[in-house]
This record gives C-alpha cells, sequence and structure tokens, in this order.
C-alpha cells in the first residue's frame, strides 16, 4: 500500500509540519522587526534630548545616555535574526547570482547547517555562563546614576544566540521543498 | 605547518565566500570549524575563544558605532521622502542651459548624499534611478552618463560624514592604540572618527573638483557628449511638485537651501569639534525628519518604513562586525598576527613596500567584499603593523578609502558597475558603461597619487583643527 511507503508518509507531515512552522515563525519576526524598528527613531528623539540637555543647560544625561545604548544594542541583536529573514544580510554575489533557485537553497541549507548552527551554539556555550554572571550580582552601570541593568544587556547575546538559531532552522526548513521537490511537491 | 594555518584560514574564508552565503556567518563559521579542528589537532588553544561574550558586549555597547543607526536613519530619511531626489531636480533646474549642467548637479548631490548613505549599492542605485533616464532623454553619451552616475555614487566612500569613515575610524583608532602598546607606549596618541573625517575633507574636495573639472572639459570638448538640457522643463521631473512648482527662485531655493545646510552643520559642528560624530548624527537625523516634514513628505507609513530599513541596515553592518570578531580571536589564536608582522619586517622596500602591498591586497579584496566586511576583517590585522611601522594613521586611512572606491569604479568587477548595469536600461551597453567610467578611474588613480607624494593632504586639517 503507498501509505507503508516509507518515503511518503513522514514526507507528508514533513509538508504540513513546513508550513505551520513557518506560519508562526514568520508571524513572531514581523511582529518582533516591526515593533523593535520604531526604537531606531526612540533612538534619534533621546540623542537629540542629551544634545539639548548638553549644550543649551550644561547638564549631564547619564541616564538618557545609557538608554541609547540599551536601545541600540537592543537594535542589533534582535535586528540580526529578523535580518536573516529579510535576506538583508549581504552576501558575494559574483556567482551567487547566476545560479538556480535550487542551488542558492541548497547552498544556504549548507550553510545553515554547517556555518549558522554551530556559531550560535558557540556563542551560546560562553554567553550563558557570561549573562548569568552577571545576573548573580546583578551588575549595574559602571557610571554614576547609570541604568542598574548592565545584567539585561549581557542577556541580549544569549537572546540572540537563540532567536538566531530558531530562525536559521524555519529558513533551513523553508527551503526544503525547493532543494528536494520529489519529496514536499508531489502531493500536488 | 601549523605557523601556515592562518593563510589557509584565508584562502578558505575567501572560497566559501564565493559561494554566497551571507557574509558575517561564512566568516564566523569557517573561522569555527578552523578552532575546532585545532582543538581536536591540539594546534588551538579553546580557551581564546571565551573571550567572544567580552567582544560581543564590546560591539554592542560601543558608543562610536551608535552614530552608524543614526546616520543611516538621516540617509535613509532624505531618501524616502525625496529630499535627495528634489535636491537634484532643483539643481538641475538652476544648471539648466547649461553644457554639462545635469552632469554637474549629479555631482554635487551625490557628493552631499554621500555624506549620509556610504554603502556603495544603495547610492549608486539611488543616483542612478533618479538621473540616468533623465540624461539620456537630454542625450547624453550612454557612456559619459553612466560613467558620472557610478563614479559620483562611489564619494559615499569618502566624502565624511559617511558611514564607511565612523566604521574605519573606529577600527583604526583601535590599531593605532595597540600599534604603540605593542612598543611599550603606554600613554598612546589617540585618532578619532572626528580626525578621520577631517583627514578625509581636502582629498574629498580635490576628488569632487576634478569631477567636476573632467566634466567641464567633455561639456567644452566634446558639447554632443553632454548638452545643455533643452528647456527648464524638460530638466528634471519634480520629485516632490509640492515644493517646487515652477523654476521661480525662491522655490529653487527651498529645495536646495536646507539640505545643504543641514549636512554641512553636520559635517561643521563635528569638524569644528563642537560636537561628537555621534551627536551629530542624532541631530542629523532629527533634521532630516524636521525637514521631511516641512516638505510634507512625512507620514506615519513613510517613517514605519524609514525605521524598519534603518533597523535592517543596522542589523546587517553590526552582524558583519560580530563575524569578524569572531573570525579575528580564531586567527590571532593562531598567530595571524605574528605572521602578518613577520612578513612585513621582511617585505623588500621596508614601510613602503609594506603600504604597497596592503593597497594593492585591498584593491583586489574591493572585487569582491564591500567597504564594512574590508574595514572589520582586514584592516585590524594589517593595521597595527603598518601604524607599528610609523605610518600617519589618517593618512592611511584616507588611502584606505580612496583605494577602495576605486576598486569599486574598476571594470571588470567592481562593485558600483554592478548595481549600475542593474539599474541601467537595455539601450546602455555593459562596454558604454566601461568605457565612461575609465577617465574616473584615471582620476582616482592622480589623486592616489597625489596622496602618495604628498601626505599632508590628509593630515593637514586634522593637524590644524585638534592639535
Amino acid at each position: 500500500m503507498g501509505n507503508h511507503d516509507p518515503r511518503r508518509l513522514p514526507a507528508r507531515w514533513g509538508a504540513e509540519l513546513n508550513t505551520r512552522l513557518l506560519e508562526h515563525a514568520d508571524r513572531v519576526t514581523e511582529a518582533t522587526a516591526r515593533s523593535v524598528a520604531w526604537l531606531t527613531a526612540l533612538m534619534v528623539v533621546l540623542m537629540v534630548t542629551v544634545v539639548v540637555l548638553r549644550y543649551a543647560f550644561d547638564q549631564g544625561a547619564i541616564p538618557i545616555q545609557e538608554a541609547i545604548v540599551y536601545l541600540h544594542a537592543t537594535v542589533i541583536m534582535l535586528g540580526i535574526p529578523c535580518a536573516l529573514r529579510d535576506g538583508v544580510h549581504v552576501r558575494v554575489d559574483i556567482l551567487h547570482s547566476r545560479l538556480s533557485e535550487r542551488a542558492r537553497g541548497i547552498i544556504d541549507v549548507a550553510g545553515h547547517l554547517l556555518f549558522l548552527v554551530p556559531t550560535c551554539l558557540l556563542i551560546l556555550y560562553f554567553s550563558i555562563p557570561y549573562a548569568r554572571n552577571a545576573w548573580l550580582v546583578l551588575e549595574g552601570s559602571p557610571e554614576v546614576g547609570g541604568i542598574p541593568a548592565v545584567f539585561l544587556l549581557k542577556t541580549l547575546i544569549p537572546v540572540m544566540a537563540v532567536a538566531l538559531l530558531l530562525q536559521g532552522l524555519a529558513e533551513t526548513v523553508r527551503r526544503l521543498p525547493i532543494i528536494l521537490p520529489s519529496h514536499f511537491g508531489s502531493e500536488r | 605547518m601549523v605557523e601556515l594555518i592562518p593563510i589557509f584560514m584565508f584562502l578558505a574564508v575567501f572560497a566559501a565566500l564565493l559561494a554566497g552565503y551571507p557574509v558575517a556567518l561564512t566568516l564566523a563559521g569557517v573561522a569555527l570549524l578552523f578552532a575546532l579542528g585545532g582543538m581536536a589537532g591540539g594546534t588551538f588553544d579553546g580557551r581564546d575563544l571565551g573571550f567572544l561574550p567580552g567582544r560581543l558586549f564590546g560591539i554592542i555597547t560601543n558608543p562610536t558605532l551608535i552614530a552608524v543607526p543614526l546616520f543611516v536613519f538621516m540617509g535613509v530619511m532624505m531618501e524616502k521622502t525625496r529630499i535627495a531626489e528634489n535636491l537634484l531636480s532643483s539643481l538641475s533646474r538652476l544648471m539648466a542651459g547649461t553644457p554639462g549642467g545635469l552632469a554637474f548637479a549629479v555631482i554635487v548631490v551625490g557628493m552631499l548624499m554621500a555624506a549620509s548613505t556610504g554603502i556603495v549599492g544603495a547610492s549608486v542605485v539611488t543616483l542612478g534611478l533618479m538621473s540616468l533616464p533623465t540624461m539620456l532623454r537630454d542625450r547624453y553619451d550612454p557612456a559619459f552618463a553612466s560613467g558620472t552616475i557610478s563614479a559620483t555614487g562611489t564619494l559615499g566612500q569618502i566624502i565624511p560624514p559617511s558611514i564607511a569613515l565612523v566604521l574605519l575610524g573606529e577600527v583604526l583608532s583601535n590599531a593605532y592604540q595597540q600599534a604603540q602598546l605593542n612598543q611599550g607606549i603606554f600613554a598612546p596618541d589617540t585618532v578619532s572618527v572626528g580626525d578621520l573625517f577631517a583627514g578625509a575633507v581636502v582629498p574629498g574636495l580635490i576628488l569632487v573638483g576634478l569631477y567636476l573639472a573632467y566634466t567641464m572639459l567633455v561639456a567644452f570638448l566634446r558639447p554632443g557628449t553632454a548638452p545643455a538640457a533643452s528647456s527648464v522643463a524638460d530638466a528634471v521631473p519634480d520629485a516632490v511638485p509640492d515644493a517646487v512648482p515652477d523654476g521661480s527662485g525662491w522655490q529653487l531655493l527651498g529645495g536646495l537651501l536646507p539640505p545643504m545646510l543641514l549636512i554641512v552643520a553636520v559635517l561643521g559642528s563635528i569638524l569644528a569639534g563642537y560636537a561628537t560624530p555621534t551627536e551629530a548624527a542624532g541631530v542629523g537625523a532629527a533634521g532630516a525628519t524636521i525637514l521631511a516634514a516641512a516638505y510634507r513628505a512625512l507620514d506615519v507609513g513613510v517613517l514605519r518604513q524609514v525605521c524598519r530599513s534603518t533597523f535592517d541596515t543596522t542589523a546587517m553592518v553590526f552582524f558583519i562586525l560580530v563575524g569578524a570578531s569572531l573570525f579575528s580571536l580564531v586567527f590571532r589564536g593562531y598567530g595571524g598576527d605574528d605572521l602578518v608582522h613577520s612578513w612585513f619586517n621582511d617585505m623588500p622596500g621596508g614601510t613602503w613596500g609594506a603600504l604597497a602591498i596592503v593597497m594593492l591586497v585591498i584593491f583586489l579584496l574591493g572585487f569582491m567584499l564591500d567597504f564594512i566586511e574590508i574595514t572589520f576583517v582586514v584592516v585590524p590585522i594589517v593595521g597595527p603593523v603598518l601604524l607599528a611601522m610609523g605610518v600617519d594613521p589618517i593618512w592611511l586611512g584616507v588611502l584606505i578609502a580612496v583605494n577602495l572606491q576605486t576598486s569599486f569604479l574598476t571594470p571588470p568587477f567592481g562593485f558600483a558597475l554592478f548595481y549600475l548595469r542593474g539599474v541601467a536600461p537595455p539601450t546602455v551597453s555593459t562596454a558604454d558603461i566601461y568605457r565612461g567610467v575609465a577617465p574616473f578611474v584615471l582620476l582616482q588613480i592622480l589623486l592616489l597619487c597625489l596622496l602618495f607624494i604628498w601626505p599632508s593632504l590628509a593630515t593637514w586639517l586634522p593637524e590644524r583643527i585638534y592639535r
């Protein structure tokens, strides 16, 4: 019977899981990107505030300055996984642009598995203890009057690694139908 | 064999990059594979990788680099709300009737736009879309038109305040400190992003002057190549009709003066030492937003696009920095620094020989990699060695910037040419583009020669301002 073909059954599961997983992942990523992107405008506003306070009122504004650093770090660390989905990370496209869609899919999947996953795991391996040490002492600002939440800032590093790992897996799943059409496209 | 591993790392990374997987992850992944291989074989100390979280934390909290998202915001705002396009249309109206007038306008606008974009692809594409169709319609020679646009699009590397110079300044500043510490100088001189901005002003203006002079020469000698716009109305279709409804003087000034003043104010406040590059970038971003609102080109949708684009570009730039820092950690762990050092010291011709080799390598790498990657991967490796040999850091920075810009323009691999090809109509042949850009490449080489003969072209202004 067709149903007992060991190659067909998991394939159909795969196709369904594929679509559902991707829909979820894309929704989360898009929502994150949309909201975090606004922080760049907030950075501009706060920077102008710092400048006005400093030049017009001769006032330092360490908490605001540090707030800009926090926003900046958040934009970068959450932006990296979102940018992977949006495909904005630069590539050397001398050869890439001439390849077929399938060849590009294979390169992406190979890259995700060979480069992205190990890199994320490495960052996690070292940054979890790094962040944990900061949490243990609830590490604060080196500046007097600064924002006492450096431990949160350091937590962004493992957060980025996990988010990038998940996004990398989602992108791998997304490419599967392109590089393995016999497993995914055969239903219709 | 073991001491040659850094070279294999370099070769492996360039082979892997050619596949076209994102650069940041290729750098990180190849480095990691080498590190794991070395740990298995006992030639690499895995504890070196333990510095990674500290490095990453340093990258995301670096106060100078906060200027990057702010400058990107300013540039994207001027592009998306068509302030730049409007500037071009005003200027070309002003120049209508002058042979080569449109080319003049493109060069001047490109110079001003360069200030805030600094990513080669973006400025060439924007300029190409804005001005190539009009130049062709005005019967400009396609080769001359595409040469002008490609060359002007790369000015973003050298005209401050460009993002490229912010990144290069930051990397050189670290390299300079390290070079002095290695020599046992514990109260090192510093070089800042502001210094590099100041150093790039004179060479940048010389370059723009050379471009303009060449255009004038062409328009004078061969009027058929760069004719005067047939009529004012034909010059450039209005980008923002509200702002430039007709050609009257006040309307022209309205489209022309505010953006120019904004850019001059941002650069001026940095050079005069009133503001740090980061502060100036913040004020510039706010200024561009206010300008957009004044031209009635701003609404929530546009603001959302600007924020999103800033967000993506920022992530892209910093991710390369993340990948490059892992790469250089492993490269150093394998003694790559010492290898480069001993190579350079044995180089025939001493400092000049070393400098020439570095410039050649960077020129060739420019065919493949954008400014950001070269700044983060190559400069931290060769910078400290060259600076320790007594090369002036500002001069080195300006040389690298002009050199890369030349590389981006040189056929057949120059980046800028690919981007222009992408937006040029089929009536412009690739051979046209190559032919048109050749004179500009010669002008670039002329500037490089001038800089080699008179380093003070780069170092004079910073010394005047800061010392």
